[in-house]
């Protein structure tokens, strides 16, 4: 198990807020795991919506380490970058918001799968006014 | 399993990912917990209908259910069925003999399923072998007569589990009859609440509950926009 492990996600220079085009890039790192506690971790650069109807989600950019292939050490930072795309912009409506973010999934060596993310806005689109109800 | 991302602030915990089925446990009575349900299924012969309006439950109860069967050992092949829809989207005949989909490799043993208890209902298979699988059918009323009747009579033959939700009882053995309350509906959105700005309190749930006619999809529905209205009356609150 990897009780009290945890991801940190980091966006370089701390920005949550995105042009389209622009460079995202970061890195995350696993706090508390053993030198041989993972199996996998996942990384991707993903948008979804949420709000009342169907859900949709479309990952922009995967990348996957594997232990087997000595690219899931846990004991240094693994780095990511990506250039985001136009659309769809970040958007927070009444009945249906677009939000993207940087989800980290690990797959320890034993245990439940862990997952955080770090989210970001793409554009600027202000929030809806209430008459969208 | 995995644990879920973190929630961020701004999220309506009514929003779809949060309500719909298998999201939020089904909330049995104390004196029902789920294993006893299943032992339930179990001595019924793998058949039992749930029983409930729209809106109260049922497939939240199906979500729940389903890996609780799988854990018993025993395949599943779940299908829904949306208003108006009369037929089954996939061929139940092919699905008896593609590989793939066959439950036929695992195994388990169903020491209950020799008494057939059910059967007086006539609706048991006989002999049922230890490696079988459960068709689960969500909306078995939308179905016509003449098709549920095929539809028993092929799971009958094949000694396959049936599992339904309806509206009204179709001629299965009654598992569960889903009856929910505004106590009910209160303790989720309590739940739902947990983790959140609670924006949402008793008066609110039991207002909406009335409002939508005892339908708890509905109020769930109702109260993201009621959560929403008062989430950016104070926005900059924050």
């Amino acid at each position: 198990m990897m009780n009290g492990s945890s991801i940190a996600i980091r966006l370089d220079g701390d920005r949550r807020t995105y042009e389209p085009g622009e460079t995202l890039s970061g890195e995350y790192s696993l706090l508390g795991v053993g030198r041989n506690g993972v199996k996998a971790a996942e990384v991707s650069v993903l948008w979804y919506t949420e709000g009342k109807g169907d859900e949709d989600l479309t990952v922009h950019q995967f990348w996957r380490f594997d232990a087997d292939e000595g690219t899931a050490d846990p004991g240094r930072d693994h780095r990511f970058e990506t250039t985001l795309p136009a659309s769809p912009l970040s958007y927070d409506g009444m009945i249906l918001k677009i939000r993207w973010c940087v989800r980290v999934r690990v797959f320890p060596t034993n245990g439940k799968q862990i997952v955080e993310q770090k989210d970001f806005r793409l554009g600027n689109v202000p929030p809806a006014e209430d008459a969208e109800l | 399993m995995s644990s879920e991302p973190r929630t961020i602030a701004v999220e309506n915990p009514f929003c779809t990912r949060r309500v719909r089925p298998g999201a939020l446990p089904f909330l049995l009575p104390d004196d029902q917990p789920l294993p006893r349900l299943v032992d339930r299924l179990r001595r019924q012969g793998w058949w039992g209908q749930i029983i409930g309006a729209h809106g109260s439950g049922k497939s939240a109860l199906l979500a729940s259910l389903v890996p609780a069967i799988e854990q018993a050992g025993l395949s599943v092949c779940r299908v829904e069925l949306h208003d108006g829809q009369r037929r089954l989207p996939i061929d139940v005949r092919k699905l008896a003999t593609r590989g793939g989909l066959s439950p036929f490799s695992r195994r388990t043993s169903f020491s209950a399923s020799t008494t057939h208890p059910g059967r007086e209902n006539g609706t048991v298979p006989f002999g049922r072998p230890a490696d079988a699988l459960v068709l689960v059918v969500d909306g078995f009323e939308q179905l016509g007569r003449l098709r549920r009747v095929r539809l028993k009579r092929f799971c009958r033959r094949r000694r396959w589990g049936l599992v339904v939700t309806t509206h009204v009882p179709l001629g299965l053995p009654e598992l569960y009859r889903t009856a929910p309350d505004v106590a009910l509906a209160q303790r989720l959105v309590e739940r739902l609440q947990r983790g959140y700005n609670p924006r949402i309190d008793d008066s609110d749930v039991a207002e909406a509950y009335a409002e939508h006619r005892e339908d708890l999809r509905e109020t769930l529905f109702a109260l993201y926009d009621r959560y929403e209205q008062r989430r950016r009356s104070t926005r900059g609150e924050e």
